[in-house]
C-alpha cells in the first residue's frame, strides 16, 4: 500500500516539473505505460489474498487516475502557454498603417442636389429633369417672359436658332410639366438641372451652373404654403432651427415674387463677414406662379394656384462648404473633390 | 438709383426716420438699399478765419496760420498753396474724426499745429464733382461765411446722406425722384407732397420747328423752342442733388435737363438752337453711318438703332446720348427741348452694342412713366424761365401722341387672403391701397383700384395683393404646407438608375466630376461613338465654348491632364451627362482611371487601372443595373482605334445593342491630350435605362455535392479564353455551375506561339449527385472537343 503512496507521489512531482509537451509525454510513457510503475504495481496484485485484491485494486486504480487527471492538467497548463507563446511570437506593430481603400466621392453639386431631392420627394414631390437643349418656347414664352424681354437678347442666352437654345434656367422643366399634366391637379415636381447663360467665368460666375426648382399647383396653395414648404428646405440645408424671411422681389414666373432670405448659418444671425453683417443669407427666389403661366398652360387660375421656388446649386454649396471661387465646381481638382469625402 | 435724403425731404417729413431705419424700411418693402453714404464726414469742424499766413521756417510748402474761429487764435500749420491770410476756411479742431484721419494736437518741423485747414477731399467729398484747385487745396469758404459756425457740413449743403438703391426690373417707376417719394410716403405711411408744374409749358409764341417721328420705335416727341437762355453756373442746391446722385455739374442748362430727368424719370435732351438752323428733328432707324456724341467718341451707328437727325444729318444717338455738333456749351443762347419716347429694346440693344449705358438709356431701357414727356418740359420749361433768364419761348411741338387712360384693378378680399394665405380685412388692405395713391374703392367684399400712371408695373389682381402683402409685410404669413391630397414622390427609374451608379462607382474609389458642356471644336472631332450632327451655338462666348459636347472623353482626359499637372497621381473619375447631336441626346456614361485604382505598398495591394480592371467594374456595375455576364457581349473594337488602343480596347454590347467602348486610351491621343498611360470607357446609359434588367429571383441553394477540375490547355496565342468558355458551355450544358480563368502563362515550358491557360470547371447537377459515371466522360468529351476545335492540349 505504501508503495502504491509512493508511485503516486513520484509520478506527480514529476509531471508538475515537465515544461514541455514532450517532457510530459515522455512522463506519460513512463508512469502510464506497460512497463511502468503503475503496471508494475499490478503485478504485486498476484501475490495478495482474495480479500486484499479488490482494495488493492482500487488503490492502484485511484492512482491510475489520479496521475492522467494529472498529465491531463498539465497539458492544459503547457498548451495555454505554448500558445500564449506563439502568440507572442506573432506580434505586429499595429501602429503601421492599414489598407485604407480610397472612397470615391460624389460631386458636390451632386451631393446638394441628392439632399434637396430626398427632402421633397419625402414630401411627396417627384423629381423631374429635361433637355438642357430647350425650345425658346419652353425657357422663355411659358414662362411669361415677352419676346423682348432682356433675357431673350443674344447677348444673355446661349441661341442655337431662331428656335433652340441652352436652356437659362430650370423653368423650362416646370412650364414643360404644367404643359404635361393637361390641367390634371397636384402638381408636386422638384426640377434639378444644368443651366447655361452667357456670361463670363470668374469666381463668382459661370456660364455653366446649376439650379433646382420646386413648383406646386394644385386648389387653394397660398403664399404661407411656400413659406412653410422653404422652412424645411432651410433647414435641411443649413442645419435645424433657421428661420427664414421674404423679401419682395420680381420674376416674370411668379406673382407676387419674393426673395428668401434665411438666417446666417455661420453666425446664426448675429452678423458675420458671409452675412455681411446682415444676419440674413439669401439662397432662393420664389412666388405665387402668375396666372398667365397657368394659363398658357391650360389651367384655369381662377380654379387653382401655386407656387414656384428655385435656387442655384452652386451658391448653396459655396455657402454651406465656404467655397470661395464658382470655378472649383468645373475644374475638377482633385483636392477640391476630396474635400467632399464624409457624411455631412 | 442714388436717393438724397435731402432731396426726399423736399417731398416728405422724414422726422423721426434715420437714414439707416429708412433703408431697412425700403429693402423689407422691395426696394433694396445697397448703401449708405454720408455725402461728406468730420466731426468738430469748425468755419474759421485765417488771420495771418506765414512761411513756416523749415519748409519751402508748409504755411503757419493763425486762425481764429471764435475760441481766440490758434496756429495751425498749414500746405496747401492756396492758403493765404484773410480766407474763411474749413477747420478741423484737434480731436475732429475725418474719414481718412483723426486730428491731433502736434508738432510740424518745430511748428505748433493745433487742428487742419481742410479741403473738401478730406471731408470725403467725391473728387468726381471738384475742380482741380479744390483737390489740390483747402476749401475757401465765401467771405460770408460765418466764423465760428459748427454746423459746417449743413452749411456746405453736405449733410446729405445717399441711398444706394437697387430696384428691381419692373419698378421703373423708382428711377425718378418723384416716384421714389411716393414710395418711400407708401412704406412710411406718409403723405408725400409733389410738386406740379402742370401747364408751365403752355406758354410760347407760334413756332416754325417741325418735328418728324419715321419711325414706330418713336411714337412720341416733344419740342420746344427757347429762344434764349443764359448759361451759367446751377444753383448750389441743384449742383448738390445732382452729385448726390452720380451726376456731374456742367452749366445751368444741362444741369437743368439732368435734373429734371432724376425729378421725373422722363430723359431730356437740350440742344443748341443756333447749331440746328433747320428747326427740324426728324427721328430715322434706318441707316449706318459714324456719329461723334458728345462725349467726343466716334461711335458705329447701324439700321435699327434710332437716330435724331436734323436738316438730314445725324446729331444724336436717340435716347442715349447727343451729338457733338449740337450740344450745349458756354457760347449757347437758345435751345430746342427734347421729350421722347423711345422704344425700350432699341435702346437697349444699341446702348449694350455701344457700351454706352448713360443714365438716359437705363431710364429708356426700364420703361417710361406714359405722362412723363410732359411733365417734364412743364418742369424744365419752369426751371429755365427760373434759373437760366429763359425768354422768347415758343408753342410746344408733339410728334405723335399718349395714348393713355388710368388702369383699374378689381380684386376681391377673398381671393386675395386665398392667394396668401392670410386674414387680412378690408380695412387693413385699403389703408395700404390709400397709401400707395391707388384711390380703393370698396364693394361689398371687392375692391377697384385706380393706379397711378408712374406705377407702370401694376396689371392685374395679383400685382395688387403683391403691392398688400410687401406693404404689410411678409413677417405676417404664417408657416403652413399645401393642403392637398397625398402623393407618393419618388424617383424615376433613370433617377434610380443613376443614384446606383454612383453609388457603385464612388465605392469602387472613383470621383464623380461634372466637366463643361459646352466645347471647342476639336473635341467635337475627338468624339467617341458620335451619332449625329454637331450642334453649334448660334451666339458663342468663345472658340473654346462653341459646340454642345457629343462626347464626354475629350473633357475627361483635359480634366486628368489638370489633376496629373499637379502631380495628382491615382486619379480615378467618372462623369454622368447628356451629350447631344442635332435633334438627339443621350446620357452617357464616362470611366477615366489612370495609375492605380488602389494602392497601399505597405499592404502590397495595387490594382492597376488597366484594362481589366476596368472591365471588371464595367461588368460588376452593369450586373448590379440588373445586367448579369451572361447578357454582356464583348467584342474586339473596330468601330475606334483612334481614340483607343486598337489591341487593348472592346466594344461592350447588351445582346445586340452598343453599350460603348472600352479600353486603353490610343497613346498617341492620350499625348495629344497631354495624360500619361490611362483606360477610357464611355457608355450609353440610355440604353441600360430603357433595357430591362433581370429581377431579382431567389434560386434554391444547391443541394448536391460539386465536382471541380482544375485543367491547364495550351493553345496558340491568338485563342481567346471566351472560345475556350463557350465550348465547354457548349459541351457540358446545364451541368457546368461555373468556370474560372485563373492563370493564363506564356514563356519558358511552354511552346513558342502558344500559351497556357489554366481553368477551373465546377460540375454540378440541381437534383442529383454527379458520379463518375457522369463527370469522367463529359469531361473527357469537353477536352476532346477542345482539342478538335482549337487544337487545345491538356499541359503535361
Amino acid at each position: 500500500m505504501e508503495k502504491v503512496q509512493l508511485v503516486q507521489q513520484e509520478a506527480l512531482q514529476k509531471i508538475e516539473a515537465c515544461t514541455t509537451m514532450d517532457e510530459l509525454q515522455q512522463a506519460k510513457v513512463t508512469y502510464l505505460g506497460k512497463k511502468g510503475p503503475v503496471q508494475e504495481l499490478m503485478t504485486l496484485m498476484k501475490d495478495l489474498s482474495p480479500e486484499e485484491k479488490p482494495a488493492f485494486g482500487q488503490e492502484v486504480n485511484v492512482c491510475k487516475q489520479a496521475i492522467a487527471k494529472a498529465i491531463e492538467d498539465k497539458q492544459q497548463i503547457l498548451e495555454v502557454s505554448a500558445m500564449a507563446s506563439k502568440l507572442e511570437k506573432e506580434k505586429i506593430d499595429i501602429t503601421l498603417p492599414g489598407y485604407e481603400p480610397v472612397l470615391g466621392t460624389l460631386h458636390p453639386l451632386s451631393v446638394i442636389s441628392q439632399e434637396i431631392e430626398d427632402l421633397f420627394v419625402g414630401m411627396g414631390y417627384d423629381v423631374s429633369e429635361g433637355p438642357e437643349v430647350e425650345l425658346d418656347l419652353y425657357n422663355f414664352e411659358r414662362a411669361n417672359i415677352p419676346a423682348d424681354h432682356p433675357a431673350r437678347d443674344m447677348q444673355d442666352t446661349f441661341f442655337i436658332n431662331a428656335e433652340e437654345l441652352l436652356r437659362t434656367h430650370t423653368t423650362a422643366i416646370q412650364t414643360r410639366e404644367l404643359e404635361k399634366a393637361q390641367g390634371k391637379m397636384p402638381i408636386k415636381v422638384i426640377c434639378p438641372g444644368k443651366v447655361y447663360r452667357r456670361d463670363d467665368d470668374d469666381a463668382t460666375h459661370s456660364h455653366q451652373f446649376t439650379q433646382v426648382e420646386g413648383l406646386v399647383v394644385g386648389e387653394g396653395i397660398t403664399l404661407a404654403d411656400l413659406k412653410g414648404t422653404l422652412k424645411f428646405m432651410a433647414d435641411r440645408m443649413f442645419g435645424e432651427g433657421r428661420e427664414i424671411r421674404f423679401r419682395p422681389s420680381y420674376f416674370q414666373f411668379t406673382e407676387p415674387s419674393v426673395e428668401v432670405d434665411v438666417t446666417c448659418h455661420i453666425c446664426g444671425g448675429k452678423g458675420c463677414s458671409v452675412c455681411k453683417g446682415t444676419g440674413w443669407i439669401e439662397i432662393l427666389g420664389a412666388g405665387m406662379v402668375h396666372p398667365n403661366v397657368l394659363e398658357m398652360a391650360g389651367f384655369d387660375s381662377k380654379k387653382c394656384s401655386g407656387f414656384a421656388f428655385g435656387a442655384g446649386i452652386e451658391r448653396i454649396a459655396m455657402l454651406k462648404y465656404g467655397i470661395d471661387d464658382i470655378r472649383n465646381f468645373y475644374i475638377n481638382d482633385v483636392r477640391f473633390l476630396k474635400t467632399f469625402n464624409r457624411f455631412d | 438709383m442714388k436717393v438724397s435724403i435731402n432731396w426726399l425731404k423736399e417731398y416728405i417729413s422724414l422726422d423721426g426716420v434715420s437714414a439707416n431705419e429708412l433703408a431697412n424700411a425700403l429693402t423689407t418693402a422691395g426696394l433694396e438699399i445697397e448703401g449708405v453714404e454720408p455725402v461728406a464726414k468730420g466731426t468738430n469742424l469748425v468755419i474759421g478765419e485765417v488771420l495771418s499766413c506765414v512761411p513756416h521756417p523749415d519748409s519751402d510748402h508748409l504755411n503757419v496760420c493763425m486762425v481764429e474761429y471764435g475760441e481766440g487764435p490758434t496756429q495751425i500749420v498749414c500746405g496747401a498753396p492756396n492758403c493765404t491770410s484773410g480766407i474763411k476756411v474749413i477747420v478741423a479742431k484737434v480731436g475732429a474724426e475725418l474719414p481718412a484721419i483723426t486730428i491731433k494736437a502736434a508738432k510740424v518741423r518745430g511748428q505748433e499745429s493745433n487742428g487742419m485747414l481742410c479741403s473738401l477731399r478730406e471731408l470725403g467729398v467725391n473728387e468726381k464733382y471738384l475742380t482741380e484747385a479744390q483737390i489740390n487745396g483747402i476749401e475757401i469758404l465765401p467771405n460770408d461765411a460765418p466764423v465760428g459756425n459748427t454746423e459746417v457740413l449743413k452749411y456746405l449743403g453736405y449733410d446729405d446722406v445717399v441711398l444706394d438703391a437697387s430696384q428691381t426690373p419692373n419698378r421703373a417707376d423708382c428711377m425718378a425722384m418723384w416716384s421714389v417719394a411716393k414710395e418711400v410716403g407708401a412704406v412710411l405711411r406718409r403723405e408725400a407732397k409733389l410738386p406740379s408744374y402742370e401747364g408751365a409749358s403752355k406758354i410760347g409764341n407760334p413756332t416754325t420747328l417741325k418735328i418728324i417721328s419715321k419711325s414706330e420705335k418713336c411714337p412720341h416727341f416733344l419740342g420746344k423752342i427757347v429762344g434764349k437762355v443764359i448759361v451759367k453756373e446751377s444753383p448750389k442746391w441743384m449742383q448738390d442733388y445732382l452729385h448726390a446722385a452720380g451726376i456731374r455739374a456742367i452749366n445751368n442748362v444741362v444741369d437743368i435737363s439732368n435734373y429734371v430727368m432724376l425729378e421725373t424719370g422722363q430723359p431730356l435732351h437740350f440742344y443748341d438752337l443756333a447749331k440746328m438752323p433747320h428747326k427740324e428733328i426728324t427721328v430715322i432707324d434706318d441707316v449706318d453711318m459714324k456719329l461723334t456724341a458728345l462725349d467726343g467718341i466716334e461711335y458705329e451707328v447701324q439700321k435699327g438703332d434710332l437716330l435724331i437727325t436734323t436738316g438730314g444729318k445725324a446729331t444724336g444717338i436717340a435716347g442715349i446720348m447727343g451729338g457733338d455738333d449740337s450740344k450745349i456749351d458756354e457760347t449757347t443762347t437758345g435751345i430746342i427741348i427734347e421729350a421722347a419716347h423711345f422704344n425700350h429694346v432699341s435702346i437697349r440693344n444699341t446702348a449694350k452694342r455701344l457700351g454706352l449705358m448713360t443714365e438716359a438709356a437705363s431710364r429708356y431701357i426700364k420703361g417710361l412713366e406714359p405722362l412723363a414727356q410732359n411733365k417734364a418740359v412743364d418742369r424744365a420749361v419752369q426751371l429755365l424761365i427760373e434759373y437760366a433768364d429763359a425768354s422768347e419761348l415758343e408753342e410746344t411741338v408733339e410728334a405723335g401722341c399718349v395714348n393713355y387712360s388710368p388702369i383699374q384693378v378689381t380684386e376681391t378680399l377673398e381671393h386675395c387672403n386665398e392667394l396668401l394665405g392670410t386674414t387680412f380685412k378690408m380695412d387693413e388692405v385699403t389703408e395700404v391701397l390709400k397709401a400707395l395713391d391707388f384711390n380703393p374703392v370698396v364693394n361689398g367684399t371687392s375692391f377697384t383700384c385706380t393706379i397711378p400712371s408712374y406705377r407702370t408695373d401694376i396689371f392685374i389682381r395679383e400685382d395688387i395683393d403683391e403691392e398688400i402683402i410687401r406693404l404689410i409685410g411678409f413677417d405676417s404669413l404664417n408657416k403652413t404646407l399645401p393642403k392637398m391630397e397625398a402623393t407618393a414622390g419618388k424617383l424615376t427609374h433613370r433617377q434610380a438608375l443613376r443614384r446606383e451608379t454612383k453609388q457603385v462607382f464612388t465605392g469602387l474609389g472613383m470621383r464623380e466630376v461634372i466637366t463643361y458642356t459646352l466645347v471647342k471644336e476639336q473635341y467635337m472631332n475627338d468624339a467617341v461613338l458620335p451619332f449625329g450632327q454637331h450642334i453649334q451655338l448660334a451666339s458663342p462666348m468663345s472658340e473654346d465654348r462653341k459646340y454642345i459636347r457629343n462626347s464626354m472623353m475629350p473633357s475627361m482626359l483635359e480634366c486628368l491632364a489638370y489633376n496629373q499637372a499637379r502631380k495628382a497621381d491615382n486619379v480615378n473619375l467618372f462623369e454622368i451627362s447628356n451629350v447631344y447631336e442635332k435633334d438627339k441626346v443621350q446620357e452617357r456614361v464616362g470611366i477615366l482611371l489612370s495609375d492605380s485604382l488602389q494602392e497601399n505598398r505597405l499592404q502590397k495591394v495595387d490594382i492597376k487601372s488597366d484594362f481589366f480592371t476596368l472591365k471588371g467594374i464595367v461588368m460588376s456595375w452593369l450586373a448590379k443595373l440588373g445586367f448579369a455576364s451572361e447578357r454582356i457581349v464583348i467584342k474586339e473594337n473596330t468601330l475606334d482605334t483612334i481614340h483607343f488602343h486598337p489591341y487593348r480596347s472592346a466594344e461592350v454590347y447588351l445582346q445586340n445593342d452598343l453599350i460603348g467602348i472600352i479600353g486603353e486610351v490610343h497613346p498617341t491621343y492620350a499625348k495629344a491630350m497631354d495624360v500619361a498611360p490611362c483606360v477610357y470607357a464611355e457608355l450609353n446609359f440610355d440604353l441600360l435605362v430603357n433595357a430591362k434588367g433581370t429581377k431579382v429571383r431567389f434560386v434554391p441553394l444547391d443541394r448536391y455535392p460539386s465536382v471541380s477540375r482544375d485543367i491547364a490547355l495550351v493553345v496558340t496565342v491568338d485563342t481567346t479564353a471566351q472560345s475556350i468558355l463557350d465550348i465547354i458551355k457548349k459541351v457540358g450544358k446545364r451541368l457546368i455551375q461555373s468556370t474560372e480563368v485563373f492563370d493564363v502563362y506564356q514563356g519558358e515550358h511552354v511552346e513558342k506561339g502558344c500559351k497556357s491557360i489554366a481553368l477551373n470547371i465546377v460540375y454540378q447537377a440541381t437534383d442529383h449527385t454527379l458520379t463518375d459515371d457522369e463527370v469522367v466522360p463529359l469531361h473527357q468529351e469537353i477536352l476532346s472537343e477542345l482539342e478538335s476545335k482549337l487544337n487545345a492540349k491538356l499541359r503535361g
